[in-house]
C-alpha cells in the first residue's frame, strides 16, 4: 500500500489542505426488523481511493449515506476526520460531496444553476466569482457547452459528469460516488473511471466509490472492500482481490454462467 | 433566475389585491382607518325589554349609532349608546325603545328635541320615556277585555234582577246611596274618557275617529258581529243566572241576600273608581293608550297585522287584536 | 392505533418543518427570486380559476336565495346574503379548496419527486436545508398571495351575484339596492375575518403539502400517493380549521 498523500489540493484556489480520513466502527443498521448492515468496520486513509463493492441490495448505498450523515446508525459509529458523521456540524466543518447514482441533478434548473447553487447559497463568492468557478468545473469535465441545458436534455453519461462537476464546485475534501458507472456503456464507464482517478491524482481528494464495477475497482482503487448481505467479506488491495480466498467473493468477481445449475433456482429468498 | 416580467406581474397582482382590499374597506367602513368611536351617552330604562347590544340608535329614522353595551345599574337597566361623532343630540331629546314590528328588531329612537336646546355632552344621560311594548299591550287588552266582560255580566245580571224582585231593588238602592260618591266620580271619569274619544284625542280616540282605520274596522265587522251573537247568548245565560239568583243560589244570590258581601262590593266600586281615575290621568298602559298619541303608530301596525291575520285565519276571532278590542268595546 | 401514531407523526414533523422554516426567515431577502417565482405560480396563475369559480358561486347564491325569497321574504337582502356568505365563508374556503387542489398537489408532487430522485438528499449533502430554499419561499409567497386571491374571489362573487340579481326575471333587483344592503349591514370586519381565515388555510395547505412531499419514501409510485395524501389532508384540515378559526374570530 503506497504512502497516502496527506494533503488535498483545492481545484480552484490550489490551496493545500490536510486530507481527511473516514472510519467506520462496528456499524449496524436495521430498518424495522430487517438488518441491512451487520457490524461493519473499516477505515479509509486520507487521500486514498477506496472502492466498496457488492451485489445489489447488499447495503452499499446505505453505508454511503451513513458517511454523509443522511442516515443515522442503529449502533456503532462513523467518523469523518475524527468527527461524528451523524452530527450536523460535521457537514459544515468537512466539505463532503456525494455523487448520486442517478445524478440527482435539480431538474428545474439549468446545468449552470445546478453547479452555482452551492456557492450561491453559501455565499462563497460574488456572481462573477461563481461564474468563473462554475465554468472552470465544467471545463475540467469538458462540459462547457452544456452550461445552459436542462438535465432532461442530457444523456446518462453527461448527467453523471455534471453531477461530478457539481460535487467538484463544493471544493470537497471527501468525494463519495454512488454507482458512478451503472447504467452506462463500457466506454462511458471507462471515461467516468478515468475522471475519478484524474480528480484523485490531481487534487488528492479522499475518495470512496460504491460500485459493482469490477474493472473500476481493480484499476483505480487503492483498496477494495466487498460487502455482501450486510457483512464485509473482503478488505484489501486490488492485487489481493485477484486471488480471493472466500468462494462467495470469487463467485461475485468471476461469475460463471452455469445453465445446468442456475443460481436463481438456488436463491433462498 | 429572476424573470423581470414575472416579477412585474407579481408586483402588479399584489398591488391590485391591496387596492381591492382598500376599496372594500372604504366602502364598508366609510374610509375611517379606525372605526369611528363616536361618543357615548347613557340611557336608563326600567326595562330594556328585547333590546340588545349592537341594535341601532336612530334619530328621526336615521341611524346615528349603536347600542354599545347594556348593563344593570342599581334598580334600573342602562344602555350605553355609541353615537356617531358628527351627530349632535339636544339636551331635551328623549330616548325610547321602539319595536320595528311584531317580529322586528328593536332600536332606540331618539327624538330631535327642541331647536334652541344645547347639545348633550359625551357621557351625559339622555331623558327616556317608557313606551308600552306590543306584547304587554296585547296581554293587558286581553285581560282587560275578560275583566270588563265579567263586570258587565255581573252588572247586567244585577239590572235584570232589578226589574223583577223588589227585595233586590232595596239592596241595590242601599248600595248605590252608600257608594253614591264613588259612582258619581266614576261616571264623570267615564264621561271624560268618552269625550276624549269623541274628540279624537289619544290613541283609542284616533282609532275610532281616524278614517284610515275605517277600512280596518269594517274588515273586523264580521268579527264584531260574531261577538254580538255571543253577547246575545250571554244575555240568555244571564237570564238563567238571574233565575238562580232569585232562588238565592250562587254567589250573586249570596251577594244580594247577605250583608257582609255588601262591603266587598264597596271595595270593588272604589277600585273601579281608582282605575277610571288612572285611565283619565293617562297612567298605566291603557291610560297611555287613551291619552298618548305616540302609540297610535304601533296600534295602526297592529291593526294591519290583525286584519291580515283575520284575512288569513278566517274566523278565529277572539284571539286576534281586533276581536279583543271589539269585545272590550261592547 | 397505528393510524393515530401516523397522525401524531405527521403533526410532529409538520411542526418541526415549520420551526425549521421559520428559523431561516432571515434568509428571505436573499431568496427574493424564489419568492417571486412562487408568488407567480401560487398566486398569479391561480387567479383565473379562482375568478371563474367565485363568480359562479356568487351567482348561484343569488339565484338560490332569490328563488327561495320569491314567494316570501325580503328580496332586497339577497345582496347582504351573498355579501356575507362570500366574505365570511365561501370566499376563503373555496379559494383554499382550489389551492389545495392546484397548489398543494403541485407542491407535494414537486417535492416528492425531488425526494424520490434524491435531489433532496443532494441538498442535504450540500448543507443546503430544503426547509430554507424549498419551504420558506412557498410559505412566504402564500402569505402574501392568499389575501389577494381571497379579496378578488369575494369581489368577483359579489358582482356575480349582482348580475344574476339584476337579470333574473323573478329577482330583478337593481345593483344599487343589492349593494346598499351590503353596505348598510356589513362591516369591513366581516371581510377582514375572511381574509384572516384564508391566510390560515393557505399557510396550512402549503406547510402540510411541503411536509408530505418531503417525507415521501420509496419509488416514483409514491409520488402519486403523496399528492393524493396532500390534497386529502389539506381538504380535511381546511374544513376542521374553518370551524375553529371561525369560532376564534367570533
Amino acid at each position: 500500500m503506497a504512502e497516502a498523500p496527506s494533503t488535498t489540493r483545492n481545484p480552484f484556489t490550489h490551496v493545500e489542505t490536510p486530507a481527511v480520513g473516514v472510519a467506520v466502527e462496528d456499524l449496524c443498521k436495521s430498518f424495522g426488523t430487517f438488518e441491512v448492515l451487520k457490524h461493519v468496520s473499516f477505515s479509509v486513509a486520507p487521500g486514498e481511493i477506496f472502492v466498496l463493492m457488492g451485489p445489489s441490495g447488499s447495503g452499499k448505498s446505505v453505508l454511503l449515506k451513513h458517511i454523509v450523515g443522511l442516515e443515522l446508525p442503529s449502533s456503532g459509529r462513523v467518523t469523518v476526520d475524527n468527527r461524528d458523521a451523524a452530527a450536523e456540524e460535521t457537514r459544515e466543518q468537512v466539505r463532503m460531496a456525494l455523487v448520486f447514482q442517478a445524478g440527482a441533478l435539480f431538474n428545474s434548473m439549468t446545468v449552470y444553476d445546478n453547479l452555482a447553487l452551492y456557492p450561491r447559497e453559501h455565499r462563497i463568492a460574488d456572481e462573477a466569482g461563481i461564474r468563473e468557478k462554475v465554468m472552470r468545473a465544467l471545463q475540467i469535465l469538458s462540459l462547457e457547452n452544456a452550461a445552459e441545458k436542462f438535465p432532461s436534455e442530457l444523456s446518462g453519461g453527461m448527467k453523471k459528469r455534471v453531477a461530478i462537476a457539481r460535487a467538484l464546485v463544493m471544493e470537497p475534501q471527501l468525494m463519495l460516488y454512488d454507482e458512478p458507472t451503472s447504467e452506462l456503456d463500457p466506454v462511458m464507464s471507462a471515461t467516468i473511471a478515468e475522471i475519478i482517478a484524474t480528480l484523485k491524482d490531481q487534487y488528492r481528494v479522499t475518495t470512496i466509490v460504491v460500485s459493482h464495477d469490477r474493472d473500476l475497482a481493480l484499476n483505480i482503487s487503492d483498496r477494495v472492500g466487498i460487502l455482501m448481505g450486510g457483512e464485509l467479506l473482503f478488505l484489501g488491495t486490488p492485487a489481493e482481490l485477484r486471488t480471493p480466498t472466500d468462494p462467495r467473493v470469487a463467485d461475485f468477481l468471476n461469475p460463471k454462467i452455469d445453465l445446468q445449475n442456475p443460481r436463481f433456482k438456488k436463491l433462498e429468498t | 433566475m429572476i424573470n423581470m416580467q414575472q416579477t412585474a406581474r407579481v408586483g402588479l397582482f399584489f398591488l391590485l389585491g391591496l387596492a381591492l382590499i382598500w376599496v372594500t374597506f372604504e366602502t364598508l367602513s366609510g374610509g375611517k382607518v379606525f372605526k369611528d368611536k363616536g361618543y357615548q351617552i347613557v340611557a336608563g330604562f326600567e326595562s330594556l325589554k328585547e333590546l340588545k347590544e349592537g341594535d341601532d340608535v336612530r334619530m328621526a329614522g336615521v341611524k346615528i349609532g349603536t347600542v354599545a353595551s347594556t348593563r344593570l345599574a342599581g334598580r334600573r337597566a342602562e344602555a350605553v349608546l355609541r353615537i356617531d361623532s358628527d351627530v349632535k343630540i339636544k339636551e331635551d331629546a328623549t330616548a325610547s325603545i321602539v319595536m320595528s314590528g311584531l317580529i322586528g328588531t328593536n332600536y332606540i329612537g331618539v327624538d330631535l328635541g327642541s331647536a334652541g336646546a344645547g347639545d348633550l355632552r359625551p357621557g351625559a344621560e339622555i331623558h327616556t320615556k317608557v313606551t308600552p311594548d306590543i306584547n304587554s299591550v296585547m296581554t293587558q287588552l286581553g285581560s282587560l277585555g275578560a275583566k270588563l266582560e265579567d263586570t258587565l255580566g255581573s252588572l247586567g245580571t244585577a239590572m235584570n234582577g232589578n226589574g223583577k224582585g223588589p227585595g233586590l231593588l232595596q239592596k241595590i238602592d242601599k248600595l248605590v246611596s252608600d257608594n253614591g260618591e264613588n259612582v258619581t266620580a266614576t261616571m264623570a271619569n267615564v264621561r271624560q274618557v268618552s269625550e276624549k274619544l269623541n274628540k279624537g284625542e289619544g290613541t283609542l280616540g284616533k282609532l275610532i275617529n281616524d278614517p284610515k282605520l275605517h277600512d280596518d274596522l269594517v274588515a273586523s265587522v264580521a268579527e264584531i258581529k260574531s261577538t254580538a251573537t255571543e253577547a246575545r247568548n250571554f244575555v240568555a245565560d244571564a237570564q238563567n243566572i238571574v233565575d238562580q239568583v232569585k232562588a238565592g243560589r250562587g254567589t250573586l244570590g249570596a251577594l244580594v241576600y247577605d250583608d257582609t258581601t255588601g262591603n266587598n262590593i264597596k271595595v270593588t266600586a272604589a277600585n273601579l273608581r281608582s282605575v277610571s281615575d288612572k285611565l283619565a290621568r293617562g297612567e298605566g298602559t291603557l291610560g297611555k293608550l287613551i291619552n298618548d298619541d305616540s302609540t297610535l303608530r304601533d296600534a295602526q301596525a297592529v291593526m294591519k297585522k290583525a286584519n291580515t291575520a283575520l284575512d288569513g285565519l278566517g274566523d278565529s276571532g277572539p284571539i286576534t287584536a281586533v276581536g279583543i278590542v271589539a269585545k272590550s268595546l261592547f | 392505533m397505528k393510524q393515530l401514531i401516523q397522525i401524531l407523526e405527521g403533526l410532529g414533523s409538520t411542526l418541526q418543518l415549520l420551526m425549521r422554516a421559520a428559523s431561516y426567515a432571515g434568509t428571505l431577502p436573499r431568496q427574493i427570486g424564489r419568492f417571486v417565482e412562487q408568488c407567480y405560480t401560487i398566486g398569479y396563475t391561480t387567479l383565473p380559476i379562482v375568478a371563474i369559480l367565485s363568480f359562479f358561486i356568487g351567482s348561484v347564491l343569488a339565484l338560490q336565495s332569490g328563488h327561495a325569497a320569491e314567494n316570501f321574504g325580503p328580496k332586497q337582502f339577497i345582496g347582504l346574503l351573498v355579501g356575507l356568505s362570500m366574505a365570511a365563508e365561501l370566499g376563503p374556503v373555496m379559494v383554499a379548496v382550489l389551492l389545495a387542489g392546484r397548489v398543494g398537489s403541485a407542491i407535494a408532487a414537486e417535492l416528492a419527486s425531488m425526494k424520490v430522485y434524491q435531489e433532496i438528499d443532494a441538498l442535504e449533502t450540500m448543507n443546503i436545508p430544503p426547509a430554507r430554499i424549498l419551504v420558506l419561499p412557498r410559505l412566504a409567497a402564500i402569505l402574501v398571495m392568499m389575501p389577494v386571491l381571497t379579496i378578488i374571489a369575494d369581489l368577483v362573487g359579489w358582482f356575480g351575484g349582482a348580475i344574476v340579481a339584476k337579470y333574473t326575471h323573478f329577482i330583478s333587483i337593481e345593483p344599487e339596492s343589492y349593494f346598499a344592503t351590503m353596505r348598510q349591514y356589513m362591516e369591513f370586519r366581516d371581510v377582514w375575518n375572511g381574509l384572516v381565515k384564508a391566510e390560515v388555510f393557505g399557510f396550512v395547505i402549503v406547510l402540510v403539502s411541503c411536509n408530505i412531499g418531503l417525507n415521501t419514501r420509496g419509488g416514483p409510485r409514491e409520488i402519486g400517493a403523496s399528492v393524493t395524501r396532500a390534497v386529502v389532508v389539506s381538504l380535511i384540515l381546511i374544513l376542521v380549521l374553518d370551524y375553529f378559526v371561525t369560532k376564534a374570530l367570533m
